[in-house]
């Protein structure tokens, strides 16, 4: 369903991403680990073109773009069909739960007011935000904030949802709550990317997980494959250093 | 001749210093919109000259901006052949608005980069196109961030009006001058407290106007009534 081939992408004279393939079918529910800095929130940023690689290619079903010749349409149609939950949140500072949830289905969309309100609320309520529905986002705490997102990037009834870290700038009695409105996401049959550095968690929602280690996929397999016995001595190395960390 | 009579003379020279003002305050406004987006959008050149524009309005004394604008405009038209239509009103509302649009452009610009990244990249990642980011997500976030700083932007320029009499302009303060002048130099303090109250006054209601739409943002935590804020923030002004 979404395939990305040799993806690399530099930051100045830093090389990030170099030379990435990872491929997704439809209902995965795939985690990216790896160590801090290896480029995984900036893979995950290139399926929606928030980072521009300057090279590889992308394909989402029909659609088919290469990164050297970035081309509008196909970068729109992707972003309208996949929504990215982040790790800052970054829930609209001038909207109310329920106007951030609403606005892309009417501004987007073009849904009409009362439909994208329907769905809002839907939404807002599957997150457990109903009694929040008015509040600015000044006004919540974080995993209420990250709820909002969560609910945002569900009411655009995305084909997959892109999750990067969504729990690692909360207060760690904050992450339950967040943890369990994706479980209840993912398990609902939407194709999810998740990066996460919660390795229990990743190995109890996922049918995959993806090891990023200095700019390229280093093991791709089964929870099983990958925890229970890991191909390479960097993998090992890293879980080690992840579970001795928990 | 009294006080009272000095009252209203000033008053009368208000329309002058009221039309100048204005002007400055839409015409700086449409081009400080212009100079902030040329200087966020780095166009060529193009940007180049806008950034010395900008430092030209925003560190030259004020006062010389209009002798500038008063002697130097009627040299450019002759330039291109036009006949001098430059009043020393039409030289104050062009000064003014080239000094107000500099000034004002280093408060939009500022405020458009305060804007946290995310939130371009959460309505991006959504599909907004770039004007729809702008009126429903950045803009409204950009202009609470910046309200303050042009609400003080139009004080300056309210001030900076009061110099317009150095090149012939017969606002409030050159018409204060005149009356004091005719007089025999009378009523001088007199004269002038008239017209620090009347400066005043053009502030406060600048400022209201401001502190209302700074209240109204639905950034602002919207418990907070807005009433009482105001006379809050007027005893604490005061
Ligand atoms: N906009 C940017 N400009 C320059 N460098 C960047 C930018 N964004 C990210 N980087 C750098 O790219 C590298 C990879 O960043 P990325 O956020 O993708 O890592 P990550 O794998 O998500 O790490 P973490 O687990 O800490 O979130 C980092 O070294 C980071 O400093
Ligand atoms: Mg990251």
């Amino acid at each position: 369903m979404l395939e990305l081939k040799d993806i690399k992408l530099a930051y100045g004279s830093a090389q990030i991403l170099n030379g990435v393939d990872l491929s997704v079918e439809r209902g995965d529910v795939v985690s990216i680990i790896g160590p801090s800095g290896t480029g995984k929130t900036t893979l995950l940023k290139c399926i929606n073109y928030l980072a521009k690689p300057a090279s590889g290619t992308i394909s989402f079903d029909q659609i088919k773009m290469d990164y050297q010749r970035p081309d509008k349409t196909a970068v729109q149609a992707i972003r309208l069909r996949t929504a990215m939950v982040f790790q800052q949140f970054n829930v609209f500072k001038n909207m109310t739960v329920l106007q951030n949830v609403m606005d892309p289905l009417v501004v987007v969309q073009r849904k009409s007011k009362e439909e994208a309100k329907e769905i809002a609320l839907h939404e807002i309520e599957r997150v457990g935000l109903t009694s929040r529905c008015n509040h600015y986002p000044s006004q919540l705490s974080g995993g209420q904030l990250q709820r909002t997102g969560i609910a945002r990037a569900l009411a655009v009834r995305p084909d997959v949802i892109l999750f990067d870290e969504p729990t690692s700038s909360l207060d760690p009695e904050l992450v339950g709550e967040v943890l369990k409105v994706i479980k209840d996401v993912t398990s609902s049959g939407i194709t999810s990317l998740l990066v996460t550095h919660e390795m229990q968690f990743a190995k109890s929602i996922s049918n995959r997980i993806v090891f990023m280690d200095r700019g390229v996929v280093a093991a791709d397999g089964s929870p099983a494959e990958i925890f229970d016995s890991p191909s390479s001595p960097r993998l090992a190395q890293f879980l080690n250093s992840e579970y001795s960390f928990q | 001749m009294d006080v009272s009579a000095m009252i209203p003379e000033l008053l009368s020279a208000l329309p002058l210093t009221l039309a100048i003002t204005f002007t400055a305050m839409v015409a700086g406004f449409c081009l400080a919109l212009v100079a902030s987006t040329l200087r966020i959008r780095r166009v060529p050149v193009i940007s180049n000259l806008v950034d010395i524009y900008v430092s030209y309005a925003r560190s030259v004394p004020v006062v010389l901006q209009l002798f500038v604008a008063f002697y130097g405009l009627p040299l450019l038209v002759a330039l291109f052949g036009a006949a001098d239509f430059f009043s020393p009103n039409v030289a104050a509302m062009v000064g003014l608005s080239l000094y107000h649009g500099g000034y004002l452009s280093e408060v939009m610009r500022p405020a458009y980069l305060a804007v946290d990244r995310g939130q371009h990249d959460a309505a991006d990642s959504l599909g907004y196109t770039f004007r729809q980011k702008i009126f429903r997500i950045v803009g409204p976030q950009a202009i609470h961030i910046g309200l303050p700083g042009y609400g003080n932007s139009i004080i300056y320029l309210i001030h900076n009006v009061a110099l317009v009499m150095y090149i012939g302009a017969a606002d409030v303060m050159a018409t204060a001058h005149l009356i004091m002048e005719r007089d025999y130099n009378q009523y001088q303090f007199e004269t002038y407290l008239v017209l620090a109250v009347i400066y005043s006054v053009l502030c406060l209601i600048a400022w209201l106007v401001i502190r209302f739409f700074e209240l109204r943002s639905p950034m602002q935590a919207p418990e907070a009534k807005a009433t009482t804020q105001i006379r809050h923030a007027l005893i604490s002004n005061a």
